[in-house]
């Protein structure tokens, strides 16, 4: 009966709840006693019926039987109002008590329902509106990430653009440089030659000139030698000087002695007086030499003394060697030179080369950039399904007593997802959360050559 | 004269990203965003040294475009390598069982895809 414990549904207990004052003066209790009344209103009708049935059932009797029956008549009626009537009317009185108390049960159990099917009326209605309004909300988040993905891309793209930019004049600068070394280079190598033919000329006219200055050197020797040498001679004036005055002196005497002699003498007289003479001329010539031989000579010191200071200065001064010197260092400042621009070019090579290395990997972590595409493609794609799915459901009305099921479930398509994945990451991110199986194999390297 | 290369791919940025990569190293690049454009670019005359292609593309597939780049004539010892986010090894055989040279996993580093390529063209 309706008051026995029955089985629950979603949870909510099926006993119904005591009806309480606030239940006797709500509308739908009124609706319940009213349909009480007319259930009583109904029991009272064929208890009437029933006398009436009885009284019509009476009345034939007495008017269809002869008087001397009527005894046995009125018993019947008695035996029929007392065995039957008043049992019938006992029994619908119970079934009446019954019906109303179960009415009464049921009712306050259909009210519990009610309440409870309104309310989950009233939030499937909020909650299919929400549902209704999911749609935008979806389509707007999809959108969000497509417009995100279009403008990630579109600047990846201008990072490449640039990269490539940056490339080119790197690549066009280092050619310039290039060939500005390589200018400069030739230009070094040009000029050192140079120097290195003037450099041999100057060390040529250098010898020369040590050579002339040798010669030089030499001929002072020479000169000195001789001026020695004509030195040499004034002792040797002295001694023309002396057997000059000696001879004079000899003249003087013969002279004399050829006075003593008279006129044998006289010729003699003549003689001595030219020897004499002679000898004077000779002492005078030999004095004459003598200072021009020292006049010589003082001046060949003279000018042997300055041609030597000036021999001196010149060897001191040596411009040619210092121009020869300065040429040298100049020809190992271009091999310097020479060397600096290789190492140069070598170094801008060496950035050059670490710089596209460099920008190759960049180029290969901006691969990320469509890597991350897919995968929100991916949730794009589900954010669709999730909205679709919503929907069906939304719309969904199941005939429980067919056994109908929903046609796909967040569980169904979530385990779906795991055939869809292309990726490793995206199965263990899968797999992190909600679990499940078949990834497949993604053990194999990630460059593998056939 | 430098090494040609195709790639083909559906994405501007890897398009983008790998012709400015491998131009850096010397390799002349030619690019098609769809299966079908580079079968015409193909057909066309072009006879580029390898070609390096995506799987996962609208339209046409990258493991459709080996099949059809195979059934043309003189392509059929052409390196072609796929370069691709798919890494399951299912995958992987179909592509060997439609003629591809290799099977790279995006990402891949720039030197080591500039080493692969100087590794299947001799002179790249």
């Amino acid at each position: 009966m309706a008051s026995s414990t029955l089985g629950t549904g979603a949870g909510v207990p099926l006993i119904p709840a005591p009806m309480n004052e606030q239940d006797e003066s709500d509308p739908a209790a009124d609706d319940r006693d009213r349909r009480l009344r007319r259930i009583r209103n109904r029991l009272a009708r064929e208890g009437a019926v029933r006398l009436v049935l009885m009284a019509i059932l009476w009345l034939c009797l007495t008017y269809g039987l002869s008087a001397e029956l009527i005894p046995y008549r009125l018993s019947f009626a008695g035996l029929i109002f007392l065995f039957i009537y008043l049992p019938g009317l006992g029994f619908s009185l119970a079934d009446y008590r019954e019906a109303s108390r179960a009415i009464s049960e049921m009712w306050a159990f259909g009210q519990y329902r009610y309440k409870d099917i309104s309310r989950l009326l009233a939030t499937r209605a909020i909650v299919q509106a929400d549902i209704q309004d999911s749609r935008p909300y979806i389509d707007v988040m999809h959108e969000q990430i497509g417009d995100s993905l279009a403008e990630s891309e579109a600047e990846v793209l201008k990072v490449i653009g640039e990269i490539g930019v940056l490339n080119s004049k790197a690549n066009r600068q280092r050619e310039n440089i290039a060939q500005s070394i390589r200018s400069g280079q030739e230009l070094t190598d040009s000029t050192h030659l140079r120097v290195e033919s003037n450099k041999q000329t100057i060390a040529a006219i250098e010898m020369q000139m040590e050579a002339q200055t040798d010669e030089f050197r030499n001929n002072f020797g020479r000169i000195q030698s001789l001026s020695g040498d004509v030195r040499a001679l004034t002792p040797l004036i002295k001694v023309i000087t002396s057997i000059a005055q000696q001879t004079s002196l000899l003249a003087l005497n013969a002279e004399i002695e050829a006075a003593r002699a008279g006129s044998a003498g006289k010729g003699f007289s003549v003689v001595a007086f030219e020897v004499r003479k002679l000898a004077v001329s000779s002492t005078k010539a030999a004095a004459d030499i003598g200072d021009k031989i020292t006049a010589t000579c003082k001046r060949v010191e003279s000018e042997m003394a300055a041609a030597h200071a000036s021999l001196e200065q010149h060897e001191a001064s040596s411009a040619m060697k210092h121009l020869v010197a300065e040429l040298g260092k100049m020809q190992e400042e271009f091999s310097r030179s020479s060397d600096l621009l290789l190492e140069v070019i070598t170094e801008v090579d060496a950035n050059y080369a670490e710089s596209v290395h460099r920008l190759t990997e960049a180029l290969g972590h901006i691969q990320f950039q469509d890597v991350m595409r897919q995968r929100m493609e991916h949730v794009q794609s589900a954010l669709r399904e999730m909205r679709d799915h919503l929907q069906y459901l939304m719309e969904t009305r199941l005939n429980t007593d067919k056994d109908e099921n929903l046609d796909a479930t967040f569980k169904s398509l979530l385990a779906n997802h795991l055939t869809k994945y292309r990726m490793a990451s995206q199965h263990l991110t899968h797999q992190a959360v909600a679990g499940g199986t078949g990834a497949g194999d993604h053990s194999r390297p990630s460059i593998e050559l056939f | 004269m430098a090494i040609s290369i195709l790639v083909v791919d559906d994405s501007a940025t890897m398009l983008m990203s790998l012709k400015t990569g491998l131009t850096m190293h010397g390799l002349q690049v030619e690019t098609a965003n769809s299966g079908q454009a580079a079968l015409d670019l193909l057909k066309s005359g072009l006879k580029p040294a390898l070609i390096l292609t995506d799987v996962n593309m609208p339209i046409m597939g990258g493991l459709e475009l080996i099949g059809k780049i195979r059934a043309l004539p003189g392509f059929r010892f052409l390196p072609i390598l796929t370069l691709t986010t798919e890494s399951e090894s299912a995958k992987r055989e179909e592509g060997k069982r439609q003629g591809a040279t290799g099977w790279l996993v995006k990402p891949i580093a720039g030197a080591e895809l500039v080493k692969v390529i100087k590794q299947i063209v001799p002179g790249a």
